[in-house]
């Protein structure tokens, strides 16, 4: 039998010091970009504006494609090379350059085709792929995702309530937000640009963490029940932590995997999405190690149950298919 | 072992069921073959794919309130719908998608579609048709001294009525022009507005005397027709819509422009019509429109009108013959040819060099009906056919990239049980799969790549159960009890973390909107497909695995 990280004793809890310094530093880091290049770079389905993916026959200057552009008076469009060198797309996104076109949001990217085929003949560039979106759908579509997230985190925190203790809860949120707070300092890092497929990712990361805090909260919980006299909570979430070590090594694993394929196969438009889902999946095992430990051990100590019942409530929800903990308030109420 | 007969008549059941779902089979629609649309059968996997997948248009439609005021948005959008659905089911595009989003917009998808302009005229044309008389009591004249007045009250008399003044030794050039169809150019007025200021700046000298009208529009060829240079176009048509001057029209009359401009030489030059306000007929009383070829007047729309039109069309046009009637779509004059008889059910419609092609579009928005609003693109995407057939090979070799580094890291750790694994995988694959096919979900590249990155999250509850078996192989349990227990156990973490993410796509479908719903849907398929594949189908494999050994073989995980 193959075995890593088998019967381990890492103390992981005693070093939540140096953890919440590193990830305080990381999300100051994305703070201080955020201030220093200003706002994040959402892309056009949200702001509202033109993409177009255009190829070229022959590989073009690009100083050139900006001079036509900008005498077509598209002016401060961003020009990127996309792929192989004759690709290219151009991004227009000033608002008040599309809602002054009276056509609407396709607009420029009419004059852009027009202006290209007049400066490099009709025939010599081909437009692959063209997204003009006006900013009104944008920004609904920006605060259905907000609201969808929230409302999300809050549902996971009332079943956790009900399932655990609010304890666990809490921390299980507060860890998982704290993801999506590195997440968007590493987004802002590294100037990916918020897409719809980003902010799929983002989602999909918000169940992956809060599904590897769960899994490791429900060994805690299992592990409370076990609990050696004068043992303390920390020593118990360490255990905890170390006795689920294989199955999140094997399963960031397998999702890594998933990931590292999409990133290096899946071409350009699905790279950011499988940037973002490489950076959480280090994230979300970080986090639920060495962040939402921590933050349980934290609130406990802020609030800490003043009566048996709330630890007998937490650790008896999760032993409705178990057959020992019966057998085992049998044996207590033998010894009463 | 009734028990797990059972388990595995469900489970092959189920996969046979999913075989069938996703089986491609024949069907009959309409493809492009040649650049034409025909009916034909064709083999299909019943899994339909988003436009980023295969190409295609995504429009959003929303009504044009600058154009005109719309009191019930809602239910002005319903009708429109009608239309929309309508042109696009003519235009013979295969698997349209029109429907509302909301109350406020119309979403148009097109598959496959490669001329994307093409494909927008012909859904955003309002297709608004009037025919009207065109003026010939030199109402326009009357007016002008008071329309010169209240431009100059305006702030508008300025700048480009020197043109005018220069202009006028063309005048001969102009009216010629004008008696020869054919010089018309099809550059639409609408571009050629845009390169006005350019022009005007260049070439205007000081301002001379006159009005902005007097001195600028001209008496064309025709009665009630007027002939306005590029230069004053746009001040004309600014002074055209100020309140002042829709209330000093002449009475019964209204100005309309013509949809061509017409070249002089190195002059453009715009047409301007005075019509009498009240329609003889409109579009409504259309019952068909075709395109046709002309030998004399080229490319032409001929349309045929139902009983009671073609009553009021004849007499209305035996009162006036010898005049110009005018063919008004869009508030812009296609043309007006002089009626040299009374028309009854039959007419035409002359393109003036237009295209056989705008006389086809032109025939097929007349055909479905004006759209009850103007509407405009609120979004727009349009996506390569090959680019989509690109996406979707990166995609699938993605896929198998995945998986396959998936099975060697099961295989390579847990062995035997990891082959388990690797077939419950596989059937999660298909199951979700059919899942999705049953939901019609679309699939998108998004979709594709959350379907990928699925297949590395899946394994995650065999990983939790493999892993507590061998704990309580560790305890020193037998490997039936291990097993048991091993699933037991398991199972809460299971749940709680199935029931989490369970709720949050629910919250997603129901307050995200467009792709984040398609997200919450596809993530919950692929939650159900992995929770019973983890759970169950693995667990009657480990079933049966445990009732072709004799206890004391050692397990393989």
């Amino acid at each position: 039998m193959l075995r890593i990280f088998h019967n381990t004793k890492f103390e992981f809890v005693k070093h939540w010091r140096m953890a919440a310094g590193l990830t305080i530093a990381f999300i100051v880091a994305g703070l201080v970009t955020f201030g220093i290049t200003g706002g994040v770079n959402y892309g056009i389905e949200f702001t509202g504006g033109t993409l177009m993916q255009v190829q070229f026959k022959q590989a073009p200057d690009v100083a050139v494609v900006r001079s036509t552009l900008d005498k077509a008076g598209i002016t401060g469009s961003e020009i990127q090379q996309y792929g192989t060198n004759t690709e290219y797309t151009i991004r227009a996104r000033d608002e008040k350059q599309v809602e002054a076109q009276a056509a609407g949001a396709e607009g420029i990217s009419k004059s852009i085709a027009s202006a290209l085929d007049q400066q490099f003949g009709a025939g010599n560039v081909t437009i692959v792929r063209t997204e003009a979106v006006g900013p009104k759908v944008g920004s609904e579509l920006r605060s259905g995702a907000f609201t969808a997230m929230i409302i999300a985190s809050l549902f996971t925190l009332i079943y956790l309530a009900i399932r655990f203790d609010w304890r666990f809860g809490a921390a299980a949120v507060l860890s998982t937000a704290h993801d999506i707070l590195v997440t968007f300092a590493f987004i802002k890092m590294f100037n990916i640009e918020v897409s719809l497929t980003v902010v799929a990712a983002i989602l999909t990361l918000l169940g992956y963490s809060a599904n590897d805090t769960i899994i490791i909260f429900d060994r805690v919980r299992e592990d409370l029940k076990k609990r050696i006299k004068g043992e303390s909570l920390a020593k118990v979430l360490d255990r905890a932590i170390n006795e689920t070590l294989p199955r999140s090594i094997m399963t960031h694993a397998t999702t890594l995997a998933s990931t590292l394929a999409l990133l290096f196969i899946a071409g350009e438009v699905i790279r950011p999405f499988a940037m973002v889902m490489a950076f959480g999946v280090f994230v979300a095992t970080f986090s639920s190690i060495y962040v939402a430990g921590p933050l349980l051990l934290w609130i406990e100590s802020k609030y800490p149950r003043t009566s048996s019942d709330s630890t007998s409530r937490a650790v008896n929800a999760g032993n409705d298919n178990s057959g020992d903990t019966r057998s085992r308030k049998a044996e207590r109420l033998a010894a009463r | 072992m009734a028990n797990l007969k059972y388990r595995i008549l469900l489970i092959v059941g189920l996969f046979a069921a999913s075989a069938w779902a996703l089986f491609p089979r024949t069907v009959v629609e309409r493809v492009k073959r040649d650049g034409v649309f025909v009916y034909d059968t064709v083999r299909r996997v019943p899994l339909k794919r988003g436009l980023d997948l295969q190409g295609g248009m995504h429009l959003t439609l929303e009504v044009d309130e600058s154009k005109q005021a719309v009191a019930n948005k809602s239910e002005a959008l319903d009708r429109a719908l009608k239309v929309v659905r309508q042109r696009i089911d003519e235009f013979g595009v295969s698997e349209p998608v029109v429907q509302k989003a909301g109350t406020e917009r119309i979403i148009v998808e097109l598959p496959g579609i490669d001329d994307a302009e093409r494909a927008q005229d012909v859904v955003q044309k309002s297709a608004f048709l009037e025919f009207q008389i065109t003026d010939k009591t030199q109402a326009f004249e009357k007016v002008m001294p008071r329309f010169d007045e209240i431009a100059k009250n305006a702030g508008l008399s300025t700048a480009s009525q020197a043109k005018a003044s220069g202009d006028t030794t063309k005048k001969v050039g102009v009216t010629s022009l004008l008696t020869q169809k054919s010089d018309s150019s099809k550059d639409s007025t609408g571009k050629a507005v845009a390169t006005t200021g350019a022009d005007s700046a260049a070439t205007t000298p000081a301002a001379v005397t006159g009005g902005l009208f007097s001195s600028s529009v001209q008496a064309g060829q025709i009665p009630g027709q007027y002939i306005v240079p590029e230069a004053s176009y746009a001040a004309i048509e600014r002074a055209l819509a100020l309140p002042a001057i829709q209330g000093a029209m002449p009475p019964g009359k209204v100005m309309r422009w013509g949809v061509d401009s017409l070249v002089s030489g190195t002059q453009r030059f715009f047409a301007l019509y005075v019509l009498d306000s009240r329609p003889i007929i409109t579009g409504e009383v259309l019952t068909d429109a075709r395109p046709s070829t002309d030998p004399v007047e080229g490319n032409v729309v001929q349309f045929t009108l139902n009983n009671e039109g073609a009553r009021r069309f004849k007499v209305e046009t035996g009162k006036h013959v010898k005049d110009n009637m005018a063919i008004v779509l869009d508030q812009r004059v296609v043309t007006a040819p002089v009626l040299n008889s009374a028309i009854g059910r039959n007419g035409q419609i002359t393109l003036g060099g237009g295209t056989l092609q705008s006389a086809q579009d032109l025939a097929l928005v007349l055909r479905a009906g004006a759209l009850p609003v103007p509407l405009k693109v609120a979004e727009v995407r349009s996506i390569g056919a090959s680019l989509g057939a690109d996406s979707i090979n990166k995609g699938a070799l993605s896929l198998a990239v995945a998986f396959l580094l998936i099975v060697v890291i099961l295989v390579g750790y847990y062995r035997f049980s990891g082959m388990l694994a690797v077939a419950a995988l596989v059937l999660y694959l298909v199951y979700t799969l059919a899942v999705l096919a049953g939901f019609n979900a679309v699939l998108t590249l998004p979709g594709l790549a959350g379907f990928v990155l699925s297949i590395g999250i899946a394994v995650d509850a065999n990983v939790l159960i493999f892993e507590r078996i061998r704990e309580e192989l560790d305890h020193g349990k037998s490997n039936r009890l291990a097993i048991d227990e091993g699933f037991r156990h398991a199972l809460s973490a299971i749940v709680d973390t199935s029931a989490t993410t369970i709720l949050s796509g629910m919250v997603l479908y129901q307050y995200g909107t467009g792709p984040v719903r398609g997200f919450a849907v596809t993530l919950i398929a692929g939650l159900v497909a992995s929770l019973f594949t983890a759970i169950f189908v693995s667990k009657t494999f480990f079933m049966i695995w445990l009732s072709r050994t004799r206890g004391n073989q050692t397990l393989s995980i």
